[in-house]
């Protein structure tokens, strides 16, 4: 026991954080309790009567909670980027409820709130990708959520049909190609890089990536298993060399001249653009961007997003810090900072998202990405794509 | 052949009896249970060698096969490599006399403070500046050419790395056995006409061998438990395999199958090691001996011994402090701040927890083993320090199937709680507590200890009035030495470590798997130099022999 006492005071300002935005929904519980052990002894007018007076009494508590101590928020975040602290500051300026942030990969926070179950102190659950929420909802970790504005402003594909999740921003996952060795009429299609002209002139980073992921189980959905896999042998075989490093690294082997297309999130390339580093900025000046498939189901997209806990103990904020998110504002923001889509694509106001022209994008419901996830991690292997 | 094996088993029976009949005892029984418990881990992921698992016929068709061969190469090449660096310089350093010889002999030894997965990030753009040789093999041979060497070019990167910092294992004990060889022998060899050479080559390196192969053996296992170096180069291997398995396929039962394929490597070169050592233990000779007299080197000779002294220390040690203090003189304001803190704080409070633990538990069992004379004891306790051997990943995987399996039948949730992650640590790092330990009560406290007896002290009299006093310094060294490798440890935490809860290794993984090396370099630099305090103690340590 001793061993874990030392560390209590480290996490008692997050406990009491918690407590605090609660306290009054407990008491009203309790209260309740009683009301209905009275009912029992038989007095349908009584327990009408005092319970809407509990109820009245129930809505001034709460307000008076939200304006003595503000209410809490705890968030599990794979996210981590510039653009989520900006948000988070002003969700706290618009709402006073403050956020606790938990950042870490998508697969740690959910094997957290499996391990965690109704105890877990949090109340939303935000991942990079559609893969790992329909992973945290088969878990069951993720509830149910009807709200009018969600439906409203996160198109169909974009979220779970049952409301556990909500798409917040898009990424494409595109080909991005040398200016100088390679002319945009040679590019069509994901297919069309399996063909034998682009060996050794294509990367892509590991199949560990859930990005690369999705996109096969977007391929197995289009085009059937066995053409996922020949397709995955293909470009594997096509590869300049082979499969390391992170999108920007990809980004980093065009420009070099390593190889001439990468297959690469959009965002990335945004981030070496507006890098700090010269270098960066130069990578980015030399590739050019192609939204892949607009002849026929569109470009792969992705999400990231987020749902809210099963174990939440702060539902109504945590839907509230969604619809924050789906916001015009927020939306806008995300463009901007982290060089993110809007959810609704068209909404885009980012000028640099704009020079690389609109585009269509495969409309596939994002949760089928996650349901195919496993079969294509194994046709990756099959595929000998490490 | 029945008879003979007849008589074994009785001999071993008879054994048993008298262990049961007089050794028999509080102390005895729950030293055993304790040893069983500690190697429990390691004999579940064993068990999981032939046990179902649904995705095993996919995982061992397509990615067995090149986990494999990524492991025996890196195994293979890092061994050569260490050798090479390790004994050449232990051999200059004890036996040859040229300027800068004192210095060398304890500043070799400094790599050892840098972990395999930080030495990765201060090389992390090593590959990249092959860059414009690749561009060049692509425009004037050929792009298949450049992808060959591109992807064959990943290994010898990533031996150099791990040799650059683990060569002082094979360095120690090189140089300590070269240092202690009987003067007479090689004097022999000298009067016998044999020149430096032929006495290296003939007499010094046969007689260090069985040293040498020990070291090579920590070599390699170091080599097979990294996690961050392998995963930042990708090289496909086993640890990086069960990472992969268990979280991307969310498939546990493969990731456990896989950790029982490396369990049963790792049994392997160890039994094999014992045998390429015929048995023999490390060379000790008697200790009076007079001091050797070292070959003097002319000025050519002296200038490449220097040279080739000088390349281990730079590459494993120079080079990378200077490029992590350089980004971290940049990137310290923005990574210092009140989290840092709370993250020394967990990394600190941890490793002592572990240090502790270990030391005591380590202290009991072998006092136990020795004070009783119980074989049976001296057994389990064998099979508990195996930890140090087995990847910090596997024993991970281990913890969690037993975690597992208390849930379910007491309800008591251990995954992800500190007492599991200290427990951890304990299993890894026994070894190291365990074996100082043991050596000092074998040389200081046996005769004591019986005195004590037959005077009529108990068991626990004996052990805090004799040997703990007598062995403070070993119990202190103990005990730093296992502070010092949990706050490096780096897979085992990844796994078990509580929620939310970061230690400097976790955070430097994770930055640098960000892309963020510069910024990882704050806490890659706290670990180094937590890691010099033993690596300088070590080497006072091994040095006083020679006089």
């Amino acid at each position: 026991m001793f061993l874990v006492e030392p560390y209590s005071f480290l996490t008692a300002r997050l406990w009491h954080g918690r407590c605090c935005g609660t306290t009054a929904l407990v008491n009203q519980n309790w209260m309740l309790d009683i009301v209905e052990t009275v009912s029992h002894f038989g007095e349908p007018l009584a327990r009408f009567v005092m319970k809407s007076f509990l109820k009245s009494f129930f809505a001034l508590g709460l307000l008076a909670g939200v304006s003595v101590s503000a209410a809490e928020l705890n968030v599990y975040s794979h996210r981590h980027y510039d653009s989520d602290a900006i948000l988070f500051k002003q969700f706290t300026k618009e709402t006073g409820i403050k956020i606790n942030v938990v950042k870490a990969s998508a697969d740690q926070l959910i094997q957290r709130l499996i391990s965690e179950g109704k105890n877990s102190p949090a109340d939303a659950l935000l991942t990079v990708d559609a893969g790992r929420l329909h992973r945290a909802k088969a878990a069951g970790v993720l509830q149910p959520v009807k709200s009018r504005a969600l439906a409203k402003k996160v198109p169909a594909p974009m979220r779970d049909p049952e409301g556990h999740w909500f798409g917040m921003t898009v990424r494409s996952r595109v080909i991005v190609y040398s200016k100088d060795r390679v002319k945009p009429s040679d590019l069509s299609t994901y297919e069309a890089l399996a063909k034998p002209e682009w060996k050794g002139r294509v990367v892509a980073r590991s199949s560990s990536n859930i990005y690369n992921q999705s996109l096969l189980a977007s391929i197995i959905a289009a085009n059937g298993k066995d053409k996922a896999l020949a397709w995955a042998k293909a470009v594997r075989k096509n590869m300049a060399r082979s499969p390391r490093g992170s999108d920007r690294d990809q980004a980093r082997a065009v420009a070099a001249g390593l190889a001439d297309v990468a297959i690469m999130n959009t965002y990335y390339l945004g981030i070496l653009a507006n890098s700090a580093v010269a270098a960066d900025r130069e990578v980015a000046a030399k590739v050019g961007v192609f939204f892949p498939n607009q002849d026929g189901r569109g470009a792969h997209i992705n999400v990231s997003g987020g749902g809210v806990t099963a174990s939440a103990k702060n539902k109504k904020e945590a839907i509230r810090f969604l619809e924050f998110l789906t916001s015009a504002k927020s939306q806008e923001a995300f463009g901007n900072v982290n060089h993110e889509y809007p959810v609704i694509i068209k909404n885009n106001k980012s000028e640099l998202l704009k020079s690389w022209g609109s585009f269509k994008a495969d409309d596939v419901n994002l949760s089928v990405l996650g349901a195919k996830n496993a079969e294509a991690v194994k046709l990756f292997d099959l595929a000998g794509w490490e | 052949m029945a008879a003979y094996l007849i008589n074994i088993a009785q001999h071993r029976l008879r054994h048993l009896k008298q262990e049961i009949r007089f050794k028999l005892n509080a102390w005895t029984i729950s030293a055993l249970i304790l040893g069983l418990i500690l190697f429990l881990p390691m004999a579940e992921v064993l068990w999981h060698l032939t046990s179902p698992a649904e995705n095993w016929e996919h995982l061992r068709d397509t990615v067995l096969g090149r986990y494999l061969k990524g492991s025996v190469i890196l195994v293979l090449g890092t061994a050569v490599l260490s050798v090479l660096l390790g004994v050449s310089t232990a051999w200059l350093v004890a036996c040859c006399e040229f300027p800068g010889r004192k210095i060398f002999e304890w500043a070799l030894i400094l790599p050892l403070a840098i972990p395999t997965y930080i030495a990765a990030y201060a090389y992390f753009d090593l590959l990249d500046q092959l860059t414009p040789l690749l561009i060049w093999v692509r425009l004037n041979i050929s792009p298949e050419a450049m992808t060959l060497l591109s992807d064959t070019m990943v290994y010898p990167v990533t031996i150099v790395v791990l040799a650059a910092v683990l060569y002082p294992y094979v360095y120690l004990v090189a140089r300590a056995a070269f240092a202690r060889q009987s003067s007479q022998c090689i004097e022999a060899a000298r009067t016998l006409g044999h020149g430096p050479q032929s006495t290296f080559w003939r007499v010094a390196l046969p007689l260090a061998r069985p040293a040498i192969v020990g070291g090579v053996a920590l070599v390699i296992m170091e080599t097979l438990n990294d996690y961050g170096a392998v995963e930042h180069f990708n090289v496909p291997t086993f640890t990086t395999g069960i990472f992969r398995t268990w979280l991307s396929m969310g498939d546990l039962q493969g990731a456990l199958r896989l950790a029982a394929c490396l369990m049963a490597l790792i049994l392997f070169l160890l039994v094999l090691e014992k045998w390429l050592r015929f048995g023999a233990r490390f060379h000790k000779s008697s200790q009076a001996d007079r001091p050797f007299q070292r070959y003097a080197l002319g000025q050519a000779k002296a200038g490449l011994a220097i040279l080739c002294c000088l390349l281990p220390l730079v590459i494993g040690f120079v080079l990378p402090l200077s490029r992590l203090a350089y980004w971290a003189s940049f990137n310290a304001g923005k990574v210092l701040d009140a989290s840092f803190l709370k993250l020394t704080l967990n990394s600190v409070g941890v490793a002592t927890a572990a240090g502790l633990a270990t030391v005591v538990l380590a202290l009991f069992l072998a006092y136990t083993a020795r004070y009783f004379g119980s074989r049976t004891v001296g057994a389990t306790n064998r099979l508990a320090i195996l930890g140090y051997a087995v990847p910090g990943a596997v024993i991970a995987m281990g913890i969690l199937l037993i975690a597992g399996q208390v849930t379910r039948t007491t309800g008591w949730v251990l995954t992800g709680s500190l007492a599991a992650l200290v427990l951890a640590y304990v299993i890894r790092f026994l070894a190291v507590a365990w074996q100082p330990i043991d050596s000092g009560m074998e040389r200081n406290c046996a005769q004591l200890n019986n005195a004590a007896r037959s005077l009529g002290a108990n068991a626990a009299r004996s052990l805090f009035q004799i040997n703990v006093p007598l062995l403070r310094n070993a119990l202190v060294a103990a005990g730093l030495f296992v502070f010092v490798d949990t706050i490096k440890e780096l897979p085992l935490t990844l796994v078990l470590r509580p929620f939310d809860f970061e230690t400097l290794s976790t955070r430097t993984f994770d930055l640098a798997k960000q892309a963020q090396i510069p910024e990882s370099s704050v806490p890659a630099l706290c670990i180094i130099l937590v890691s010099l305090l033993p690596v300088i103690w070590l080497n006072r340590q091994m040095r006083t022999p020679e006089k």
